[in-house]
């Protein structure tokens, strides 16, 4: 049992949490795994998904739905080996530095999850549980033909043949199938149980401000369809001169890209609902978004503003090259780690990011008119981009993105506006004013 | 339209804010401005945020459940993210009608109340709804909070019901506590000041006081109704249940919130960083800290020991033999607060570096002085002058700015459960303050911290209370106060003089050298400092309030 209760003494560096997923198959639990690794590793906490379904395919790559019978011993041996290889796996994760590990199976009886407890408390991890129950058929349908008929198990077979296998399979959970609850002895235990998509919500002895972190995201999280629409600012004066930062205002070709704007935007919309806008506070996106429909909303973040370059603001790659040789070296060797003097990192602006990425989980279509660096924070989070390669991600000017959450990963679409512009990109090492980005960039 | 709450509340609290002062937890303020709040995102024409209408969260609970605590501590929150959000003690209006002589009834809260009883509870329901949707309907309020008892599962729907019809949509948050443990704490802490209970021991007293409730409010329901809206909160945060009819932004928000508070007491320090050599003290260089700088570090340190141990060592006395609670040291990463928190460090205490928590970004201005930032931007320091708070010099970061950067810290502030020593820049203890002692967004650009006093910060469920701690002999180098015009704005007393003479006088440049006439820039004398020593301390203040059965 976990003796460290509601945080005293704890700290975020020095906690380690295992997540583990409690509900029957169909219920998101996978999506929610995946979404919460996601934003913790996008906010540098070490997270990783382990899924007892990988393993077990190892010894089981094809099973059919008598396989999950509780009576099938041979079965329940080969899921028992898989579950006790993902822990392993994880527990050596978290020695090797780990933060949050998620354990995405089904981990629906009582015994399996005290075992799973036992384990990591023994090994000095807290434990938070989150289970998802849902009741609604026609969610859960939903959920099987989208995501299940494509799942590895059921690869080259009938879609129609495969749900029907898969609904039997869960008729197999569904028979040893013990929700968290207080009456079953598991009042101490740490967690999250979200009931028919959030609509009930339970929250059992949160212990510490990381966990209340992670469940305070799974409440805001939804999957009502929508976009969010990507677009730096038109090319502004410094971008001309190959200067960074600055408060410049948009060159004639910038001009342009801002008039097109609204065009862009409603052929990748497609109809006429309006979008919410957000902008930086700095001229150049302002500029950039005053076309846009007046129906549109439109609001202002500082958090949107572009990386701060302290005392390297308005110069170009050559002057900082030039002035602070050391800094230069310093950045292009971890860019993302990097701080300006006086100014910030990536890993500073992801920090002040974050509100915004937990209103636009909880929002729905919005348009997001900003800068290069923050443009590439955010476009990491949704498409899980690696923090070594995301500051060196080259994203054009005047082009549209849009990008569209689905259950295992994000769309992307592209939309050029045909303005030209300066490539704004940098390559390693490089102090070139404009340069065109090589393509491993892309 | 509030006449009768204002009245009340001047008639009833003993030491009512006064308008000047910022020492006295401002959060039971009606708020007479429209100014935005600390940390609020955007503005809208109505004063309110987009994502909700309004809203009317109403408490649930017999009385020793902690719910003026919650109440408090919600609003404080829903506040500082720019919610306009008031509290509404039925019991205020219940003194207010029965007046100072005046008993409750026996009967007042049983199911089969003689009709005079029930009359009387009416008309006072009817004045404090009254006030509520005026709140609502004309004042521009978004939340207003309902504390009151509300023990009927018929009594909540029927209210539910009232409030829609008026467009209100309604969250209930019940605390539920059956933990003997807590109840009898709860009782202990507050309730047991009233004379009632005077010379009796402290845990017969409390239990007197339990059963004394149960004998009151004979019928309590708690919280199933599946059509509402409702939060449970379960032995003070041990468990939530969580009943989400209609999706809402600030019902999660306040579950988040919820998540994190808790209800033991602890305190919160406040320190300055130590001094940088001349030349380093700039916002982008960086630089470490001087030899006055590290002196000052200790001699704060010492401090602060020796004021925890003495203030332990009273409450020994007095009886109370809980053990010193560990300390833990908060500072940003700049390097001057890191250093300042080095020598505290090396005595094993543990430090934790927040970037979140970084100095207010001066922007161009930073190092001008002011008659340069008057020629280059005149449109500018015209608007500042208007709005300190919000304006943003160009390149910089507005004290609003920087509330929503530290909202993190905020809620990692409410979790804490050791006592906790915050090392930062003054523009960071200005923001922190404002959010634990409810100051007006036109007050926080002018809070003065000095570096020879720590902040004392108190906390109690129906307010904080802050107190000053002196350092003694330090250098007077290290005294100079934050050098001005890039912080926020000039002092009071400049401005006041610039008005005066219409030219800028003084030193407000960020150069912190010494004047024409070779003093250092003296200790602003008009600027107000807490009390020493607080001679009301909040359970004594608010006694009156909190003894009966709200």
């Amino acid at each position: 049992m976990p003796s460290r209760t509601n945080g005293v003494g704890v700290q975020v560096e020095e906690t380690k949490i295992c997540v583990v997923m409690v509900g029957l198959p169909a219920r998101g639990k996978s999506f929610i795994a995946q979404k919460a690794q996601r934003y913790l590793q996008w906010l540098s906490i070490r997270a990783q998904v382990f899924n007892v379904g990988n393993y077990r395919r190892n010894d089981a790559p094809h099973p059919t739905a008598d396989f999950f019978d509780m009576n099938n011993e041979e079965g329940e041996r080969k899921r028992r080996v898989a579950a006790e290889s993902a822990i392993a796996d994880m527990l050596a994760w978290f020695r090797s530095g780990g933060v949050v590990g998620i354990l995405d199976a089904t981990n629906s009886t009582k015994e399996r999850r005290k075992w799973v407890m036992d384990t990591c408390s023994s090994n000095g991890i807290e434990v938070l549980f989150v289970e998802s129950k849902c009741d609604d058929e026609d969610l859960i349908m939903a959920n099987i033909r989208d995501v299940k008929t494509t799942s590895p198990d059921y690869r080259g077979q009938d879609p129609e043949q495969a749900a029907s296998d898969f609904r039997n399979r869960i008729k197999m959970y569904e028979k040893v199938y013990q929700t968290i609850d207080e009456g079953n002895g598991e009042d101490e235990y740490t967690y999250l149980k979200l009931m028919d998509v959030s609509k009930q919500v339970i929250i059992n002895r949160i212990q510490d401000y990381l966990q209340s972190r992670i469940v305070y995201y799974l409440m805001n999280l939804h999957i009502r369809p929508r976009s969010i629409w990507l677009s730096r600012h038109g090319e502004s004066l410094y971008n001309l001169d190959g200067r960074i930062g600055g408060d410049a205002l948009i060159s004639s070709r910038g001009e342009a890209y801002a008039r097109k704007l609204p065009e862009l935007v409603r052929q990748s919309v497609g109809d006429d609902r309006p979008l919410t806008v957000w902008t930086s506070t700095l001229k150049r996106t302002i500029a950039t978004a005053r076309f846009l429909p007046s129906h549109y909303n439109q609001l202002q973040w500082k958090a949107l503003d572009e990386l701060d370059s302290g005392v390297c603001d308005g110069l170009t790659y050559q002057e900082i090259k030039d002035r602070y040789p050391e800094d230069f070296a310093a950045r292009d060797e971890d860019k993302y780690n990097y701080r300006y003097r006086g100014g910030e990192s990536y890993r500073d602006v992801v920090i002040r990011l974050e509100p915004v990425i937990m209103e636009l989980e909880r929002s729905e279509d919005i348009l997001i008119v900003t800068h290069q660096a923050v443009l590439r924070c955010i476009y990491a989070y949704f498409m899980k981009k690696d923090q070594a390669k995301s500051p060196w991600m080259n994203v054009p000017l005047h082009t549209l993105i849009k990008l569209t959450p689905r259950a295992y990963g994000t769309e992307e679409e592209r939309y050029e506006a045909k303005i030209p512009a300066v490539s704004t990109w940098r390559g390693k090492g490089s102090t070139a004013k404009h340069e065109n980005p090589t393509p491993e960039s892309l | 339209m509030d006449t009768l709450l204002t009245a009340e509340i001047a008639a009833n609290a003993p030491r009512y804010r006064r308008k000047s002062s910022t020492f006295i937890d401002g959060i039971h303020d009606v708020t007479a401005d429209q100014d935005m709040a600390p940390a609020q995102l955007y503005s809208t024409m109505s004063g309110r945020l987009f994502h909700s209408g309004r809203i009317a969260i109403v408490m649930v609970g017999p009385p020793a459940r902690g719910k003026t605590h919650i109440c408090v501590s919600m609003a404080r929150y829903l506040q500082w993210l720019g919610v306009k959000t008031r509290i509404f003690h039925l019991g205020d209006y219940r003194r207010a009608t029965i007046g100072p002589e005046g008993t409750v009834p026996e009967d007042y809260f049983f199911p089969n109340a003689s009709p005079s009883s029930i009359i009387l509870r009416q008309k006072i329901l009817k004045k404090c709804r009254e006030d509520i949707y005026a709140w609502l309907n004309h004042e521009n309020g978004q939340v207003a909070i309902y504390d009151a008892v509300n023990p009927t599962a018929s009594g909540r729907r029927s209210l539910a019901k009232e409030f829609a019809n008026h467009d209100v949509q309604t969250l209930f948050i019940e605390s539920y506590v059956d933990d003997e443990r807590i109840l009898r704490e709860n009782a202990r802490n507050v309730k047991i000041s009233s004379p009632d209970f005077a010379g009796m021991d402290p845990d017969k007293a409390a239990e007197l006081y339990l059963k004394r409730i149960e004998m009151r409010i004979p019928m309590f329901e708690t919280m199933n109704e599946k059509e509402l809206n409702y939060i449970k909160m379960i032995n003070a945060g041990a468990k939530f249940f969580y009943n989400n009819v209609s999706f809402n932004y600030l019902s999660h928000r306040i579950v988040f919130y919820l998540t994190n508070l808790h209800i033991k007491s602890r305190t919160t320090f406040f320190a300055r960083a130590g001094t940088t050599a001349e030349g380093e003290d700039s916002y982008k260089s960086d630089g470490p800290l001087c030899e006055e700088g590290r002196a000052y570090a200790e001699k704060m340190a010492e401090t602060l020991f020796k004021h925890r141990e003495q203030e332990h060592a009273e409450k020994v006395e007095k009886g109370d033999h809980a053990p010193l609670r560990p300390l833990s040291v908060w500072t940003s990463t700049r390097l001057r607060t890191v250093q300042t928190a080095d020598y505290i460090k090396d005595k094993g205490f543990t430090v934790r570096q927040r970037s979140q928590m970084s100095q207010i970004n001066p922007g161009a201005c930073e190092k001008m002085p002011e008659r340069l930032i008057r020629q280059l931007y005149p449109d500018e320091v015209e608007k500042h002058e208007l709005d300190p708070y919000h304006h943003r010099y160009p390149r910089a970061e507005s004290y609003h700015d920087l509330a929503v950067r530290l909202e993190p810290i905020i809620l990692e502030l409410e979790r804490e459960q050791n006592d906790l020593l915050i090392i930062a820049h003054e523009s960071v203890l200005r923001v922190l303050y404002a959010y634990l002692m409810h100051c007006s967004t036109m007050d926080i650009p002018f809070l003065k911290f000095p570096r020879d006093e720590i902040i004392e910060i108190i906390p109690a469920a129906y307010q904080n209370e802050a107190k000053r701690i002196h350092i003694p002999g330090l250098d007077p180098r290290v005294l100079v106060s934050s050098p001005g015009f890039f912080n926020g704005t000039p002092s009071a007393a400049s401005l006041s003089s610039m008005l005066a003479t219409g030219t800028p006088t003084g030193n407000l440049s960020g150069h912190v050298t010494p004047n024409v006439d070779g003093l250092s820039s003296p200790p602003d004398t008009s600027v107000e400092r807490p009390p020493e020593k607080v001679i009301n301390t909040a359970k004594d203040m608010v006694a009156d309030k909190v003894d009966d059965e709200d």
